[in-house]
């Protein structure tokens, strides 16, 4: 499918905030995309760009093969945006607002909005001050998915949702790409992007780390655990290519594994083995033995 | 109501208009009362005819200060000070907020998140501004007009017509300066910091060019001066002054989007 989001060593600096520097990267069409990285590294200044919210310093920026900036009306038309930080008009009711933004995009009726408010089991008819931060994150969600745009940027989607509404959140997302719909999601949740995503690209400090596909970030590193009979000395691993942050508890000894094999089983079996867990690495598993301890999970 | 940004800004704002209409009513009420008292009473007029110059200068609307005629008396009282500082408090008020407001209440990001350019946003919003002070322009015609019949004050209705007119207008140029302050720079504290101070120098200029010659030039370039300048309780109107009040709020509608569509948007 063509590509949705293009940019080329897109760059934004503001005074005195870290902006985005260079950042490159594309989005195709029908995928989900997590962009991850830690609060501040530069995530939402990417999504606002996109929105053309705010403008590159320089770089370029293509949404549907469109200049995000001087095509921007064309471009939201086929997009949908909920932002990290979600604000309503605090004295209209949900289904106010709905009824305004359907008249803004030139929605036909609520029909498919009334229908995602149900799903989210959400009260359309209550004034949005006197909602929970969850059921404002559920306006945010309808508004964002009412008019099933071909692109979806969602930042931060699931905060204040409570885990039934999070999996109903899920199956939203997963119906938007079997139409054929794509998604870029921002998160600092790594398991909700493990989950949804089928590319990622990690934003640290302003710059694009690293853009791969969760299945390869994953393969690429195993999670190992082996119990020994007694305990093997403590720098027994260390040399072992592809081993690092081990952790030793008494005869238990885990670490994240990246490389061969091989080397690896030889080193092991110096010492008397009574079991071995072998298992793929959560993203999470990844970032951490990336990173060593600069992760992007913060909660 | 919600069909569009114009109507949505107008919707927003319908309690506020309901106790503007009834303020401004209120206060015409009041004024009108007094007139007979004021009118059986001619040494009021002497007194007020032997005030300083600068102070008559201030007192007057257009024409000569003068209590005796309906149109001097609604001049003084109503049109000199008190109508044009309630209808332009109504305009920075509503035009600080159009883009400044949303922007700092974090509603504009969504609202710009639907296919609308910001120039249709800014114009919208101006549209906006324009019913609501037309319309309470409206209020206030009515108000003078029921209120002249009933305390019996020889003044035409397209007199009371004109003197509004000028009002609404020159409200309407303040309102939209406060909309393209508030469009350049995304602070609503400074689109009605800036823009009040701008009408009161105005204000202030136009008033004491009598005074200081100094101020003779740049009277002319007052709003307040074109405002009043033709008496139109007296003479009705006078199509120069009002191309000037005009072009003012046209020249700030056409420079917000202009401003507002360069820049980025606050978080």
């Amino acid at each position: 499918m063509a590509e949705v989001i293009r940019a080329e060593q897109l760059t934004k600096s503001y005074g005195q905030n870290r902006g985005i520097i260079d950042v490159d990267f594309s989005v195709e069409g029908g995928e989900v995309f997590g962009y991850l990285g830690p609060n501040g590294a530069g995530k939402s200044t990417t999504i606002r760009l996109l929105l053309d919210l705010i403008r590159p310093t320089s770089g370029r920026l293509t949404l549907f093969g469109l200049d995000s900036r001087r095509k921007s009306v064309e471009i939201r038309r086929r997009l949908g945006y909920l932002p990290g930080d979600l604000r309503l008009y605090e004295r209209m009711t949900g289904g106010d607002l709905l009824t305004y933004f359907g008249h803004l995009r030139g929605l036909d009726g609520l029909q498919r909005g009334r229908q995602l408010a149900e799903r989210l089991d959400l009260d359309l008819g209550r004034q949005i001050k006197e909602l929970s931060r969850g059921n404002r994150q559920k306006v945010g969600i309808v508004q964002a998915f009412m008019h099933e745009p071909d692109l979806l940027v969602l930042d931060e989607p699931t905060s204040g949702l409570d885990p039934l509404v999070q999996e109903t959140f899920s199956e939203l997302v997963a119906e938007a790409t079997r139409r054929g719909g794509t998604i870029f999601l921002s998160s600092h949740v790594l398991s909700e992007v493990q989950h949804m995503a089928d590319r990622v690209g990690l934003i640290r400090e302003g710059r694009l780390d690293l853009v791969d596909s969760v299945e390869n970030l994953r393969a690429a590193f195993t999670h190992v655990e082996a119990t020994f009979a007694e305990p093997p000395p403590a720098d027994a691993f260390a040399g072992v290519a592809g081993v690092e942050r081990i952790e030793q508890d008494g005869n238990v000894v885990r670490f994240p594994f990246e490389g061969e094999i091989d080397p690896l089983l030889k080193a092991l079996a110096r010492f008397h083995v009574k079991a071995l867990d072998v298992r793929e690495a959560d993203l999470e598993d990844v970032f951490l033995a990336r990173y060593r301890g600069e992760a992007p999970n913060a909660s | 109501m919600l069909r569009n940004i114009a109507l949505k800004g107008l919707r927003d704002i319908r309690r506020g208009f309901l106790w503007w209409s009834l303020g401004l009513a209120g206060f015409v009420a009041l004024i009108v009362s007094v007139w007979p008292t004021v009118h059986s009473n001619p040494s009021l007029n002497k007194l007020a005819q032997d005030y300083p110059e600068a102070l008559q200068a201030f007192l007057a609307f257009g024409g000569a200060v003068d209590y005796s005629s309906p149109a001097g008396y609604l001049g003084i009282e109503l049109f000199s000070l008190m109508v044009p500082l309630l209808l332009l408090v109504a305009a920075i008020g509503t035009g600080a907020g159009a883009i400044a407001g949303e922007e700092e209440r974090g509603t504009l990001e969504l609202l710009l998140a639907n296919p609308v350019s910001r120039t249709k946003v800014v114009l919208e919003k101006t549209a906006a501004l324009v019913l609501e002070i037309a319309g309470l322009g409206l209020v206030l015609w009515l108000a003078l007009w029921i209120g002249a019949l009933l305390a019996k004050m020889d003044i035409s209705a397209a007199h009371l017509a004109a003197a509004t007119l000028m009002a609404v207008l020159l409200a309407l140029a303040y309102g939209t300066i406060a909309i393209l302050v508030g469009a350049a720079t995304g602070k609503r504290t400074v689109a009605i910091g800036l823009t009040a101070a701008a009408a009161v120098a105005a204000y202030l200029v136009n008033g004491l060019a009598p005074l200081v010659h100094a101020l003779e030039v740049p009277q002319k370039l007052s709003p307040f001066y074109h405002y009043a300048v033709s008496d139109p309780l007296r003479h009705g109107l006078s199509l120069t002054h009002i191309a000037v009040l005009v072009a003012i709020g046209g020249v700030a509608t056409a420079l917000a989007p202009y401003l507002f569509s360069r820049r980025d948007v606050a978080t």
